[in-house]
């Protein structure tokens, strides 16, 4: 069983995945696409989607990313491939980790804590990037119901609280503001990239990829519903509401008579995210072991220097968050299209063989 | 290994040099028609009556060759064997059986006339069932066999003997049925079983140190069991049990966590009966774990979590205390800790006075004094009532509850959820015996979920569970 089964993936893709996204890119889309916040939302679900498609392809034949890279263009090639690819995957757990350390320190306390109160997650990070990279579909199974029930009580909470009716009329923002939120929007549409480290690991059932494919967008359905719901509650505010998730549900009218009961679906999605924020970090290590090699101690190695590496970059960029979602949603922004998009459809290209599964 | 030498005086002495201790006998006669025996027993453990009966008194009367097989036709007793080497009589003669010598043979003869102390088979009490089979294992493994004998009639029904430890020898039953057990689950327990290496078993759960992957972990991977009935459904669905001499707790594997949420009774009352007190243990462990917490979490780091009303009531409670709500709360849970302890450790007739000293004088005394809040004796009441909802699990929850608080008083209810991620990611990688402990639910087997939290009516469970790798996938036809 030391594997990820097609249905864990599913699990991953249409539960766990949307939750990474209904933090704070709601605010960011709000800000440039104001009520027309749902098209450049579904287009980046569709071009992820499609992504994973094309990763999913490539994982019926049960090759590691670096073996289909050494395959393709030799082991030197693959090797520096494979460092970039788990460079990226370490830039790109940044923006996450800020955003949930924000997340935590402004939901889960009441006034501003240290920065320690953030710093066990880095802990959990290290324990879980240690593991073999065939756990998470394990964790999936768990996380995808409790992803599920999490976002489910959040929109039955919220929606009444929504007037749908101000996502009209759309296209009012413009294709200007629909580009922009289009752009701004890569940094969460990563999930393409999270896929690949875990090549040759998918046991691969014939149609999984457009099975795959297809419950991505069904969880990217589940995001566009929340969008719609935030929107429909904050409207012109919506830019406001840095942590959406925690912000929609909190009008529900029995919070008066039970308290936030909110918060038992705003912890769960929490739960969940945690893991999610990990994961870049897991397949960075991932990728690394694979380019050089396993043995007892690397996994452990690795990890505690990829953390320690981003517990240090989250200690040195506490005050400047503002200014690193700038640059990695605009200065940079491209490097996600490239590395998200781009490079599984290139390796589509260049490795798939076609035909029926084989045998590593 | 020597072997006898036929020379009835020159053997019985080279046996007792084996066995020098005091309560090492031996009772010298001769027949009739003049063969001289001797039969050397362990005085304490040896049923001297039954040894008259069926071997001394058929003997008096013997008139056969000296030949061992002969001489064994003639007995009455109807466990009967023979040996020819000293270390195997005198193994015998210390596990309770008389070994029989007599002049000319080159063979000793055995009879199972074994003294066994035994308390009756009664209801276990850390199993009590409404409804349902009452009888529970006790301390003798022949007993216990038994017990799972009498319910299976089959011949697929094996029960494998090994002996562990050095001294103690301890003897332990392998029971699994043929065909319907995993073989390679079987022989990896016998493989572990042969490699212990130690000189006493006390009882079964020094075994479970050996059968477990992770020997060192929190949680639980062999599962455990008093009750008969509990022990053969489980061998039913494919797992294998353990009976071990001197202990009434019998170990099944491989073990899923979800059995402990599972208790006999379920399978006795209506579906819809047996899936609400299952959701309801679930409930109760989580309160019981997650409770205390929570209530310092809210209290320390986000005040939103209570109810306004609640809120001022609380405050009120613990205007005047002088811990901080963390250490209160430790302080309450360690006085449970100590009481619950005590209580167990107590003889009966100083229990009802335990239970005046801790309900009147610790709780109502501290309370007035101003020590402790009383929703911190309330929450840590609840939470100890809860933890023996599943009470297979109380070791492990009671510290995963401590470890709860601790987090929770220090990094408040995100310390809580990220406990909750390690506890989930721990638990997801375990596995013993090729079965992953959170199985169903992770790696998620729909069809086997019918028997877990919530509960279908046997009509609806026809196949064993598919977690277990049974061979024989149907049970019901």
């Amino acid at each position: 069983m030391n594997r990820i089964s097609t249905r864990q993936l599913y699990f991953f893709l249409a539960c766990v995945a949307p939750v990474g996204k209904l933090v704070l890119l709601p605010a960011q889309l709000a800000n440039f696409a104001k009520n027309d916040l749902l098209f450049p939302a579904l287009v980046q679900i569709v071009l992820s989607a499609a992504a994973v498609f094309c990763v999913l392809l490539l994982a019926r034949r049960r090759m590691t990313f670096y073996g289909l890279l050494s395959e393709t263009f030799g082991k030197i090639a693959a090797k520096i491939i494979a460092t970039v690819f788990a460079v990226f995957l370490l830039f790109a757990a940044l923006l996450p980790l800020l955003e949930q350390k924000l997340f935590v320190q402004s939901v889960f306390y009441d006034t501003l804590p240290s920065v320690a109160s953030f710093a066990p997650f880095y802990l959990f990070s290290v324990y879980l990037c240690a593991r073999p990279i065939f756990c998470c579909g394990r964790t999936w199974d768990i996380l995808g119901p409790l992803a599920v029930v999490g976002l489910a009580g959040v929109l039955v909470l919220s929606a009444p609280s929504a007037d749908y009716g101000a996502l009209l009329p759309a296209g009012a923002a413009g294709g200007s503001g629909f580009l922009q939120g289009f752009s701004g929007a890569f940094p969460w549409f990563f999930d393409a990239a999270l896929l690949v480290p875990m090549l040759g690991k998918i046991d691969y059932r014939e149609g999984a990829a457009w099975k795959g494919a297809l419950f991505y967008l069904l969880g990217g359905l589940g995001v566009l519903f929340f969008l719609a719901t935030f929107y429909g509650i904050f409207e012109e505010i919506s830019v406001n509401q840095l942590f959406a998730f925690s912000a929609t549900s909190k009008y529900f009218s029995g919070v008066t008579m039970l308290g936030r009961i909110d918060f038992i679906f705003i912890y769960t999605l929490a739960l969940v995210m945690a893991f999610y924020c990990a994961l870049p970090l897991q397949g960075a290590v991932e990728c690394a072991l694979q380019a050089y090699g396993r043995n007892r101690v690397l996994p452990a190695v690795l990890s505690i220097a990829g953390n320690a590496l981003l517990f240090g970059l989250s200690l040195a960029l506490d005050y400047k968050f503002a200014d690193v979602l700038k640059a990695v949603s605009g200065t940079v922004f491209w490097l996600f299209p490239v590395f998200c998009l781009a490079v599984p459809v290139l390796l589509f290209l260049f490795t798939y063989k076609g035909g029926r599964s084989e045998t590593a | 290994m020597k072997k006898l030498s036929g020379k009835l005086k020159t053997d019985v002495k080279e046996l007792k040099s084996l066995l020098p201790a005091e309560d090492i006998l031996t009772f010298e006669f001769v027949s009739e028609r003049g063969l001289a025996f001797a039969v050397v027993y362990a005085d304490p453990i040896t049923d001297k009556e039954l040894l008259g009966e069926q071997v001394i008194r058929p003997l008096l009367r013997y008139e056969g060759e000296a030949a061992a097989q002969a001489v064994a036709k003639q007995l009455t007793s109807p466990e009967i064997r023979t040996e020819k080497t000293f270390e195997k009589l005198s193994e015998e003669v210390l596990a309770g059986n008389p070994v029989l010598l007599f002049e000319g043979a080159d063979e000793g003869v055995i009879a199972g006339t074994k003294k066994v102390f035994v308390r009756a088979v009664a209801e276990p009490s850390t199993d009590v069932v409404v409804k349902g089979p009452r009888e529970g294992f006790i301390e003798d493994v022949k007993i216990n066999t038994s017990l799972v004998r009498r319910r299976f009639k089959t011949g697929e029904l094996k029960m494998d003997m090994v002996e562990i430890g050095r001294r103690s020898k301890t003897a332990v039953a392998v029971c699994y049925l043929e065909g319907t057990s995993v073989q390679p689950v079987v022989e990896e327990i016998k493989k572990k079983l042969a490699a212990i290496d130690i000189d006493y078993i006390p009882d079964s759960s020094y075994l479970t140190h050996f059968l477990s992957s992770r020997p060192f972990s929190l949680v639980k991977q062999v599962g455990t069991t008093e009750k008969p009935d509990i022990f053969c459904a489980k061998i039913a669905e494919g797992r294998v049990g353990l009976l071990v001499d001197g202990s009434p707790i019998a170990l099944t594997a491989p073990y899923l966590l979800i059995e402990d949420f599972q208790s006999s009774e379920d399978y006795f009352v209506p579906p819809y009966r047996a899936t609400f007190t299952r959701l309801l243990r679930l409930f109760a462990l989580i309160v019981a774990i997650y409770l205390p917490a929570f209530y310092v979490a809210a209290q320390l780091f986000k005040l939103q979590l209570f109810p306004v009303k609640l809120l001022l009531t609380i405050a009120g409670s613990i205007r005047d205390i002088p811990f901080s709500p963390s250490l209160e709360m430790l302080l309450v849970l360690l006085v449970l800790e100590v009481l619950n302890e005590a209580s167990i450790r107590m003889p009966k007739y100083v229990g009802m006075a335990l239970s005046v000293v801790g309900a009147l004088v610790l709780g109502e005394t501290a309370v007035s004094a101003g020590f402790v809040s009383t929703p911190a004796i309330i929450i840590i009441a609840f939470s100890g009532i809860g933890l023996y909802a599943v009470p297979n699990l109380i070791e492990q929850t009671s510290v995963l509850r401590l470890v709860m608080l601790l987090v929770a008083g220090s990094v408040g209810t995100y310390g809580i959820v990220l406990a909750t991620a390690f506890v989930i990611l721990y638990l997801v990688t375990t596995e013993n015996f090729g079965a992953p402990l959170v199985a169903p639910f992770s790696p998620f087997v729909k069809r086997d979920l019918r028997d877990t939290l919530i509960k279908y009516n046997l009509g609806s469970l026809p196949e064993r569970p598919k977690t277990l790798k049974s061979p024989n996938k149907r049970r019901l036809r």
